[in-house]
């Protein structure tokens, strides 16, 4: 008989879905009390791996072995019987009820047939306790942020008595203070004997938060290495090949500035944000989640609305809340929610490649679906999006993918200012470098870029500049040479300016 | 993917069973018509299947526009009202008013896009949901056609009315106008700005705002294409009967619905092809026609058709779960798939001949054939004719199929097709419209087939006979009863049939007339409850908030009656008499336990057995009189005893 410590033991798993091998061959173990984390490419099979533990999938041939017994999973029940508890990137939470009852939803403690509202909120704040949240039980899920989201979704798993905890990038949405108290908790979880499945695609993570890591490339298992591995191994190890350099910014020689905004504000949500970006420039924005850079480009892309202010490209200023009015300017938006903005999920690459040129490519009313197919074969040549044909639909495409396709819409339509929110999220290694390499082709080429990152190795390691957003202003500027992570996230938690005075200084026409 | 087509496309059946498995609608209809010609030998005609395409013309008209709507993630659930709307106001402006036909039709087809722009409008910018809006205007149409035609179906220009003819005595133009539209849609899916945009907003909105499309404006454009297609469809519709009825194409929205959905469009948006509506709409019209063909039960045909719907888009969910690969499939995926379409075509086909075969009440040969459509079956008074009229064809030994038209005209005009296309000896016919059904009547004199109209005349076309009971002097005799039992004196409030039916506009006539003798009566208020109970008790109790003083009650059915009595309670009868129409069994039985004062008897399956017995004189070239009227009385409490109903 193995290890007592182990809870967990999968052995040769394979599973295979029409046409495609998911995986083939992967060996993981998981012990009592370790944070065991997997790693992968986007695609390497890693989301098919846990969902074999939640019981969405079932597997071919393998077998899964829980406290050393082979088990079978067939469904979110016999997941729960055995005390798996998987969080995923999209919660599942019902919005509309409050924290307590989306913890116990299912198994609300009763009373005479009712629902037993006081005891189920004191069980509920436990809990919140014990995650170390303060929210109170009674409030609304849709009223939450998303980092807390996440600590009910842990609160949840934690009511469930669950002794392996799945969770599938759980960092990717936050900011580096609430990783920090995630981590935390997460160690509270080992030290309690629960054993945790990590998946990430940080590797300074591993080193900080890891035990053991599992690797798995195109759906076997490569390698299990510990934690203290150093991080060009492990992007070998899941790669297949050596990446030389993780941000290889070239600068080129900034011209005239291209994008000026100035004393932009909407109220309540940020205040007189000025700045320029230049032609062959990279400017980065850095700030905690909700210091309102995401909402200054939406505003400034004209998908939302500002109260005063003006936008300018090349000098020319745009009509506010006019998203063909910044388009016709050349500015062009990447969202930071790729899948809920970017992308029109079951339709074909290249109808999404040329969504953005369909106006363009129009005479009298009637698409050039010939010119429309050669434009997106070129530009889906040029960023080596990986796909069956153009007529995948994007929905089956990797994250990395899906943002070259994102990315190739706005360059099929010559843009000349491009605001990357998030660009890299939820991408593997491989990928991320592929779009460094794209934004770097058209800084040569003369565009302007914009990008917002909470990854700040990454804001850092790309950007000319970086302008640091803090409560809805921009607290500072800093060059590339003078960008340390100490001097951005000082000003990230800065309070910068007081209302009085920039009031007066948007009243003046600044 | 680009490989395996390649591939396919090189041997021919390959090639065929490939376009079969990706696409379950079409294999659902091969498979449906497969089992319609093995169980019935009248089915696969070419008579009949030009039948079926007429039959499908105006669903998959509204139906290409509702795909519009659908592929963009919005719904029209206004389609059938503003196509019976449209029609009424080319019909209105060129026969009431004089306007050139040419310039009505404009106008119907500027009425249709009007009613979209409306949809789109509040959709758009006043952010209503779709469902609410179109629900709105589903209303809002139906009303204002009835608004127009002050609730009469209005004769159609004969120049439009050749919509409904044949070319060259066989091509029929409904099936012309239906592929023109077909074409028109596929046209502006695949290649216009607008109809790629379709794609894009159904797919995710937001997404193709960020993307500088337009989408209040394309909204707007998509509403006011579905409202355009639906004037088509409800002019094609009142060609084919001639008349404009503001009832026409009620509920037909749903079907429209169920076509898009049938040939692979998802609610949820961004999929749906014009062709798979096509073949949804085929799937509806041959299934209707088959199962008439078949003299399966009226009430099972219901029954059959919400199985076959449901089944078809069951087989294409099936197949495309099995199929949703994120890369080309492979061998082994794609044979998984395969046994997958059979097996569930297997299934699909075993339940239609099983649920037919045993629905089918059989026709032996030799016996006499007669057809009976009937306006509804929803109404214990027709319920009635045909128990009258199978006792009777039991008794002399003739094969009676009998169908329900729903009280829809166009559906009406489908079955009498049906049984003219299958030879039948004779047709009764109990018009659901009395000008709507005179160009089916036409076309089965020209096939030498003998009509018989029962209750209801047929306008504008010789039938053998009528049988029917005097309706205007019904009205008459129920006004004279009511008026003698107040003593000539007394406010009284009269609940009509269903606005538009020739039944509801005679007795109210009837009323009208008998009154005038009794100028002490006056008639508080006159309300429609469409000869239904329900109504009949809700439209009785909002009366009499207004007037509680009310001293009697003329009802145009017995069902509105006895609904009136339960608004009156113990009132009724004591203090406020009601008197009916009809003498349905529910009804006498009140009359004998005194809730109901009177009610003017038809004898609905004498109607029903003298129409079978006339039918047949018919097939056999006897001479038999131009009208027979079946005597109508006032049943009360004293002769109740001697009416069975």
């Amino acid at each position: 008989m193995s290890d007592p410590d182990e809870l967990l033991r999968i052995e040769g798993i394979r599973k295979s879905f029409p046409g495609v091998v998911a995986l083939d061959g992967v060996d993981f173990d998981l012990r009592r009390g370790e944070v065991h984390v997997l790693l992968g490419e986007n695609g390497a099979g890693k989301s098919t791996l846990i969902k074999m533990l939640s019981g969405a999938y079932t597997p071919d041939a393998g077998r899964i072995l829980a406290g050393g017994e082979e088990v079978r999973i067939h469904g979110a029940q016999d997941s729960e019987r055995l005390g798996i508890a998987t969080i995923y990137q999209e919660f599942n939470l019902v919005p509309d009820l409050t924290v307590a009852e989306n913890i116990f939803l299912g198994r609300q403690p009763r009373r005479f047939g009712m629902i037993d509202r006081k005891r189920m909120e004191a069980d509920a704040e436990i809990l919140l306790q014990r995650v170390g949240v303060p929210v109170s039980p009674r409030a609304r899920v849709r009223d939450l942020g998303i980092a807390r989201l996440q600590m009910v979704e842990i609160a949840k798993a934690l009511s469930l008595e669950a002794r392996v905890l799945v969770m599938d990038e759980p960092t990717a949405v936050l900011t580096s203070e609430e990783v920090e108290k995630l981590f935390a908790i997460v160690r509270q979880l080992r030290a309690d004997g629960v054993g945790i499945v990590f998946i990430t695609h940080h590797l300074e993570e591993i080193a900080a938060l890891g035990d053991r890591v599992t690797v798995i490339r195109d759906g076997k298992s490569v390698g299990q290495v510990p934690a203290a591995t150093p991080q060009d191994e492990l992007v070998r190890l899941m790669v297949g090949r050596s990446i030389e350099q993780q941000y290889p910014r070239e600068r080129t020689d900034t011209g005239a500035a291209l994008l000026s905004v100035q004393g932009l504000t909407r109220d309540g949500v940020f205040h007189d944000v000025s700045f320029e970006v230049h032609a062959g420039e990279v400017v980065g924005i850095a700030g905690l989640v909700g210091a309102g850079r995401t909402e200054v480009v939406r505003a400034v892309f004209g998908a939302d609305p500002y109260d005063r202010g003006a936008v300018r490209v090349s000098g020319t200023a745009l009509r506010r809340h006019d998203v063909n009015a910044a388009l016709t300017a050349g500015i062009g938006l990447v969202p930071e929610d790729r899948k809920g903005q970017g992308l029109v999920l079951d339709a074909s690459v290249e109808e999404n490649l040329g969504l953005v040129t369909l106006r363009k490519a129009t005479r009298a009313g009637i698409v050039d679906l010939k010119g429309q197919h050669t434009a997106a074969e070129r530009i889906a040549g040029q960023l080596g999006v990986r796909m069956a044909g153009l007529g995948q639909h994007v929905r089956t495409l990797s994250g990395g993918n899906q943002q070259k396709v994102v990315i190739g819409k706005w360059l099929l339509a010559d843009t000349r200012v491009l605001i990357l929110d998030e660009p890299t999220r939820g991408i593997d290694v491989g990928a991320k470098v592929e779009i460094y390499q794209l934004i770097n082709e058209l800084t040569a080429a003369g565009a302007a870029v914009l990008m917002i990152s909470s990854d700040l190795p990454e804001v850092l390691g790309m950007s000319d500049r970086v302008l640091v957003m803090a409560q809805g202003r921009i607290a500072g500027e800093l060059a590339a040479d003078e960008a340390t992570q100490d001097a951005v996230m000082a000003l990230a938690v800065s309070t910068p300016g007081t209302p009085t005075t920039t009031d007066k200084e948007a009243g003046r026409g600044h | 993917m680009a490989t395996d087509t390649l591939k396919n496309s090189s041997t021919g059946a390959a090639g065929v069973r490939r376009l079969l498995l990706d696409n379950g609608a079409l294999t659902a209809l091969i498979v449906l018509v497969i089992a319609m010609s093995a169980l019935s030998g009248d089915f696969l005609t070419t008579d009949n299947l030009l039948n079926v395409g007429v039959q499908a013309a105006v669903t998959a008209i509204l139906a290409f526009g509702a795909t519009f709507v659908i592929v963009s993630a919005g719904i029209d659930l206004s389609v059938g009202s503003v196509a019976a709307l449209s029609a009424t106001v080319l019909a209105w402006s060129a026969t009431s008013h004089g306007v050139p036909v040419f310039l009505a039709v404009v106008l119907a087809v500027a009425t249709g896009i009007v009613a979209g722009l409306v949809n789109g409008f509040l959709i758009a910018y006043g952010k209503l949901p779709s469902f609410i809006a179109t629900l709105a205007m589903l209303s809002v149409g139906r009303g204002l056609a009835l608004v127009i035609s002050g609730g009469s179906p209005i004769a159609f220009p004969d120049s439009v009315s050749h919509l409904g003819d044949t070319l060259g005595g066989w091509l029929p133009v409904p099936v012309l106008v239906m592929i023109l539209m077909g074409l028109i849609a596929a046209f502006v899916l695949g290649r216009t700005y607008i109809g790629r945009s379709m794609y894009a907003i159904g797919g995710n909105e937001e997404a193709a705002r960020l993307s500088g499309l337009r989408v209040n404006k394309q909204k707007l454009a998509i509403y006011a294409l579905s409202g355009l297609f639906a004037a088509v469809a409800g002019i094609v519709l009142a060609a084919r009967l001639s008349s404009a009825q503001p009832q026409a194409a009620n509920g037909y929205e749903l079907d429209a619905i169920a076509a898009v959905v049938i040939g692979g469009a998802s609610l949820a948006g961004g999929t749906g092809k014009a062709s798979g509506t096509l073949i949804g709409a085929l799937i509806l019209a041959v299934l209707r026609n088959g199962l008439n063909l078949l003299n399966v039960s009226a009430f099972w045909q219901q029954v059959v058709i919400g199985v076959v719907i449901a089944l078809a888009v069951l087989l294409d969910t099936v197949r495309r779960k099995a199929g949703a690969t994120p890369v080309a499939a492979g061998a082994g995926g794609g044979k998984g798939r395969q046994a997958g379409t059979y097996a569930l075509a297997a299934v699909f086909t075993v339940a239609l001949v099983a649920a037919t075969s045993l629905l089918h009440t059989g026709s032996a040969s030799g016996k006499p054939k007669i057809g009976l459509s009937l306006s509804t079956l929803n109404n214990p008074f027709f319920v009635q004719i045909r128990a009258g009229a199978q006792a009777e064809a039991r008794k002399q030994g003739v094969d009676l199929t009998v169908t329900d038209a729903q009280n829809d005209a166009s559906q009406q005009a489908n079955q009498l097709q049906n049984f003219t296309s299958s030879g039948l000896g004779a047709i009764i016919v109990n018009p659901v419209d009395s000008d709507a059904a005179s160009n089916s009547v036409k076309s089965a004199d020209k096939a030498g087939i003998p009509v018989v109209a029962v209750d209801r005349g047929v306008n504008n076309a010789t039938t053998a006979t009528l049988v029917a009971s005097d309706n205007v002097a019904g009205g008459e005799l129920a006004a004279k009863t009511i008026a003698e039992k107040l003593g000539g004196h007394g406010k009284i409030v009269i609940l009509q049939g269903q606005a538009g039916t020739s039944a509801a506009r005679e007795r109210a006539q009837g009323f009208a007339d008998g009154l005038k003798a009794y100028p002490g009566i006056q008639v508080v208020a006159q309300q429609p409850a469409d000869f239904d109970r329900t109504k009949g008790l809700d439209v009785m109790s909002n009366l009499l908030q207004a007037h509680p003083d009310v001293q009697g009650v003329i009802a145009a059915n017995d069902e509105m009656a006895l609904g009136a009595i339960k608004a009156l309670g113990s009132k009724a009868g004591s203090s406020v008499p009601v008197v009916g129409f009809d003498g349905t069994p529910d009804g006498l039985t009140a009359v004998k336990n005194g809730t109901l004062y009177a009610s003017v008897a038809q004898q609905p399956s004498q109607l029903g057995k003298i129409a079978v017995d006339n039918a047949l004189k018919a097939v056999k070239d006897q001479r038999i009189p131009s009208a027979i009227k079946v005597p109508v009385k006032v049943v009360t409490k004293d002769n109740v005893a001697g009416f069975t109903g």
